[in-house]
């Protein structure tokens, strides 16, 4: 199978990601991948995906037409409307396009990231064994940027069944992490309220990482600490200078010298980075043990 | 110095602010690390005092990594020596805008400042920050001056940077509060390239000046 589409409308962030270039923090370059991982492998599994690259998709949703072929679309992650041509179709869910159809998917209703997968594998090259989009070091992808209006892309190779999910149901509950590498550092009342006190996420948001406002000022104290670099992983909790915290994203630095409070635990980051500016986020605490358990579980 | 790093990596640090001692310790316990695989390690990273193990914590538990890693600290006799590499840097003019201040702030000439800054070879402390971007140290302390005030928002490829007592390369454009001083043709980044960069954390830079 080989199809054609062209994007008619993306907003900031549209970018080209499979599962992620691991491996390369040696040489400088942060994995990027999905920032909802599960999301993207279920757009898959709804495409019937034979490739290993999709479209993550911002908040403002994307529109684009088949120029040539006939292909298998899948789409999931957060809560996205979504037509083709006029007629509204189910989120997440599944259709085959064919040349001249219009698939639209407007602004999201909830969450900030959606994955739109099709049957066959996305034609850019493979960088460093991946197609993820690098925004940070400007590699991978459509040549290391973002996607926007009037971008074509050529869709190659086998699809598989396209298979039927129902959507995910994900618990509201707090952010569960392990106290990180510097914790020790913060006075014991201060690492008190970070769990007790609510945080709310902010709009200064991408896939290097998310602004937190810290309403209760539980960090408005906190001494300016100068320390070496050290490596950061996704889901670390820095703390800056003026005791704004920010979560890393996929994208992140590979070394950073803020103190870290603490980690998001893998099993509650695609949850984390759904959530919108203005929503109230908790922290909590959980042991290493019970976090790998959830991860040897499948439990989200 | 063995510590968690979230659910899925954990961190060996050899010192909590960056020296010779610390730095050559991180680059040799990686450099035995990854002579002999560990199961369930995915990724190891030399970082300038520390260096990062990456897990799969479906197969491993972080108790199995750590246990694995401390008997590696314990017999741990591998050199943090690299290659040796020469590296022929243009300084000063438009290749290096911030020479002649950077000479003037060390109370010097600017060819006495290249002839000091080349004088020893210097060695590769990390890779980070950018694609192929190394740090390189340690300069004596006649010549230890902090960054600029300012973030230059753009530096091309090749420009050699230096502050914080370290010469610093970037081998993508980047913005950088560092003083720009020369310019080299080597490329340490090329994405094609198996591995993509060249310079290791050990090696030691000769610099000559062209």
């Amino acid at each position: 199978m080989v199809a054609s589409i062209t994007i008619e409308r993306a907003g900031p962030l549209t970018s080209i990601q499979d599962a992620g270039r691991f491996g390369h923090l040696a040489d400088g370059i942060s994995a990027s991948g999905p920032m909802d991982l599960a999301a993207f492998h279920r757009a898959g599994l709804l495409a019937g995906s034979g490739g290993q690259a999709g479209i993550e998709f911002s908040m403002l949703g994307l529109d684009l037409r088949v120029d040539d072929g006939t292909l298998s679309a899948g789409w999931d992650g957060g809560h996205f409307d979504v037509f083709l041509n006029d007629t509204p179709l189910i989120w997440p869910g599944h259709a085959d396009l064919h040349p001249g159809d219009r698939l639209r998917i407007s602004p999201a209703k909830a969450g900030n990231y959606g994955y739109l997968r099709f049957g066959g594998e996305i034609d850019v090259p493979e960088i460093m064994g991946s197609r993820s989009t690098s925004l940070r070091a400007k590699l991978g992808g459509l040549d290391g940027r973002a996607l926007t209006a009037g971008d074509r892309l050529q869709i190659f190779g086998s699809c598989a069944e396209p298979q039927l999910l129902a959507p995910i149901i994900r618990e509201d509950g707090p952010i569960r992490f392990i106290w990180g590498l510097h914790a020790e550092l913060f006075p014991l009342d201060l690492r008190q309220k970070f769990v007790t006190e609510a945080f709310r996420i902010t709009s200064m948001m991408d896939r290097m990482g998310v602004r937190l406002k810290d309403e209760a000022g539980v960090f408005a104290n906190s001494q300016i600490l100068s320390l070496v670099s050290d490596p950061v992983i996704c889901g670390d909790i820095q703390i800056l200078g003026d005791g704004t915290p920010i979560v890393l994203g996929r994208d992140h630095q590979p070394t950073g010298g803020y103190p870290r409070i603490g980690t998001i635990i893998w099993a509650d980051l695609d949850r984390f980075f759904q959530l919108r500016p203005n929503a109230q986020v908790m922290f909590q605490s959980v042991g290493l043990d019970h976090a790998q358990a959830l991860l040897r579980s499948g439990t989200q | 110095m063995l510590q968690p790093l979230g659910d899925s990596a954990l961190l060996v640090r050899f010192g909590s602010h960056l020296d010779e001692a610390a730095n050559s310790r991180a680059i040799a316990f990686a450099k035995a690390a990854q002579a002999k695989p560990i199961d369930g390690v995915v990724e190891i990273v030399p970082s300038l005092v520390s260096v990062l193990i990456r897990y799969d914590p479906i197969i491993s538990r972080y108790q199995d990594i750590a246990g694995t890693v401390r008997l590696l600290l314990g017999r741990n006799q591998s050199s943090a020596d690299g290659r040796e590499w020469r590296l022929p840097i243009r300084f000063g003019g438009e290749n290096g805008p911030d020479l002649d201040e950077v000479a003037g702030l060390l109370k010097m000439s600017p060819a006495a400042f290249i002839s000091h800054h080349n004088a020893t070879p210097l060695r590769v402390l990390a890779t980070s920050f950018a694609p192929g971007f190394v740090y390189c140290g340690f300069h004596p302390e006649a010549l230890v001056l902090p960054r600029r005030n300012s973030v230059r928002p753009l530096v091309k490829a090749g420009s050699v940077l230096f502050a914080a007592g370290q010469t610093a390369i970037a081998a993508t454009d980047i913005p950088t509060g560092w003083h720009v001083i020369g310019h080299t043709a080597f490329s340490n980044f090329d994405p094609t390239a198996v591995p993509p960069t060249q310079l290791k954390a050990g090696d030691r830079l000769i610099f000559e000046a062209v």
